[in-house]
């Protein structure tokens, strides 16, 4: 019998561990989460999508631009997963380069914008979790986040569209 | 010759059934599952008479699939082509869930689906119709329309009379504050929907993890790993290669248990905190792989630069993928 009750235990004691982390995601993460999503999706949603399309088609025209401030304005305003749709803005040859910077800027932005992922993240707060615990403030890391992923998206879009440009030729 | 099939959903799943019949222009079954054409698909295409298409090879339009197979876990895949008005097959047990879950309806969705769900339709069953939802989306919008159309009488009547700045300062409050108030729902649609699932399960196998001393065999095995340059390039080169990247992409869900992961890590002192920056890119050398054609057919892409996109991408990563823990680790200098 006592040998069942310590049993029954030790099960219970491997799910406790589980519910303290719950507890302190949910106490911890979400009302922040909250607060901040709602703030700025209603910016977001206040600014409207339509003012933001002049400003996309002109991000258009320069390499750069194209694989930075689209992509960004994009996922800001549109979000995980209609923000490839700003794709219909650029040329053909281009569009597989623009998805692969698109794609690669929905984690970088979940650090300082998570309204525009919020289904996904946890690739940044999982990372973050650890950094809070060992008692460093996140600004930083979020910060850093956001731009090395912007120079990151820039490499992308760069390096994919040449690929795909020399398997086009090749085709040819 | 075509034949018509009853798909209904299988355990826990959702939707549906679709009884659907190919015709002479709709006649594709496109598996966008990641690794060929899964066996569900091609049982689909073997009952109708339809071809099975592999939706990574090659790229269909939107007109030509009768049927998508999906392999999705509630992010984004199951509500873009129930958006299209495709008839979806999602094989993992998710209901109407995601961004895009107002298009997913039970008439042209149906999850959960196996090869044991596939009956073909009895001789007097009627044809699901796809229209349903439009004449269903009529009928709720039709009671904002009435309202829309009393506002637009209000208006017509208003429209004598010059509005005084009390007035449209109030209208211009009340628009502001219906914004935020979406802003609101939205959240916390997005909160109950995806973030407490994820946080419930990862929060179960971390505290398993914990306990069972699988911690210490992480902490002995994969933190030394991650705890310097080399092992993090090698992470990012394993989660790049052109026939991974596709398979562990979706929902992010691994890059974000992984990163979780990482964290408890990081938090105990294994790894050092300044790893956090680059660790971020190592583990996500894959993001979005597997959701290529279906991000790029969201951009308006041609079937043709979709079939060579898929490539183009998923080889760029290769560079890209530790290229991008490199550039991560030289800007963790002087973080903490």
């Amino acid at each position: 019998m006592e040998l069942i009750a310590e049993l029954a235990n030790g099960f219970m004691e491997l799910f406790k561990a589980g519910a303290d982390t719950f507890a302190g995601w949910v106490m911890g993460i979400i009302p922040l989460i909250v607060v901040l999503m709602t703030a700025v999706s209603a910016v977001i949603k206040l600014i409207g999508e339509e003012r933001v399309q002049r400003l996309a088609q002109k991000a258009t025209t320069n390499i750069i631009t194209r694989y930075t401030i689209l992509p960004i304005l994009s996922v800001l305003f549109l979000g995980n997963p209609m923000c490839y749709s700003f794709g219909r803005f650029v040329e053909e040859k281009h569009k597989p380069a623009f998805y692969d910077a698109t794609v690669s800027f929905l984690h970088p932005v979940t650090g300082l914008f998570p309204h525009a992922n919020g289904g996904e993240l946890f690739v940044y707060m999982g990372i973050a979790a650890g950094v809070t615990a060992l008692g460093f403030p996140l600004g930083s890391l979020a910060v850093r986040y956001f731009l090395v992923g912007i120079i990151v998206i820039f490499i992308r879009g760069f390096v994919t569209e040449k690929i795909y440009a020399s398997m086009k030729a090749r085709e040819q | 010759m075509y034949k018509s099939i009853t798909i209904s959903k299988g355990n826990g799943g959702w939707g549906g059934p679709l009884t659907i019949m190919p015709t002479d222009t709709c006649n594709k079954i496109v598996s966008v599952t990641g690794g060929g054409i899964h066996p569900v698909a091609a049982k689909i295409a073997e009952m109708t008479g339809c071809q099975a298409i592999d939706g990574f090879v090659t790229s269909v339009p939107d007109h030509e699939m009768l049927v998508a197979v999906v392999d999705c876990g509630g992010t984004a895949r199951c509500g873009v082509y129930p958006k299209k008005k495709v008839f979806t097959v999602n094989l993992t047990p998710v209901g109407k869930v995601g961004p895009l879950a107002q298009f997913i309806t039970e008439n042209l969705y149906v999850s959960a689906v196996t090869e044991k769900t596939l009956a073909y339709a009895a001789e007097d069953a009627v044809l699901t119709s796809k229209e349903g939802t439009a004449v269903e989306t009529k009928k709720t919008s039709s009671e904002p329309k009435t309202k829309a159309q009393a506002r637009a009488e209000l208006a017509a009547m208003n429209a004598g009379k010059k509005k005084n700045i009390i007035t449209r300062l109030g209208i211009g409050v009340g628009g502001v504050v219906n914004k935020f108030y979406q802003a609101g729902r939205d959240t916390i649609d997005m909160v109950i929907k995806s973030i407490l699932p994820f946080m419930a399960f990862v929060s179960m196998i971390i505290g398993i993890i914990k306990v069972s001393g699988i911690g210490t065999l992480i902490a002995t095995t994969i933190s030394p790993l991650a705890s310097t340059l080399p092992g993090m390039l090698v992470i990012s080169v394993v989660c790049s290669l052109p026939f991974i990247s596709p398979v562990i992409g979706p929902g992010a869900v691994i890059a974000q248990v992984v990163g979780t992961l990482l964290g408890v890590e990081i938090g105990l002192g294994h790894i050092p905190v300044q790893y956090a920056l680059p660790a971020l890119f190592a583990i996500n050398a894959q993001v979005g792989g597997d959701f290529v054609p279906v991000g790029l057919s969201l951009g308006e892409a041609e079937p043709e630069t979709i079939e060579l996109g898929v490539p183009a991408v998923l080889y760029s990563r290769i560079i890209t993928g530790p290229l991008s823990v490199v550039i991560a680790y030289l800007f963790s200098f002087g973080m903490y």
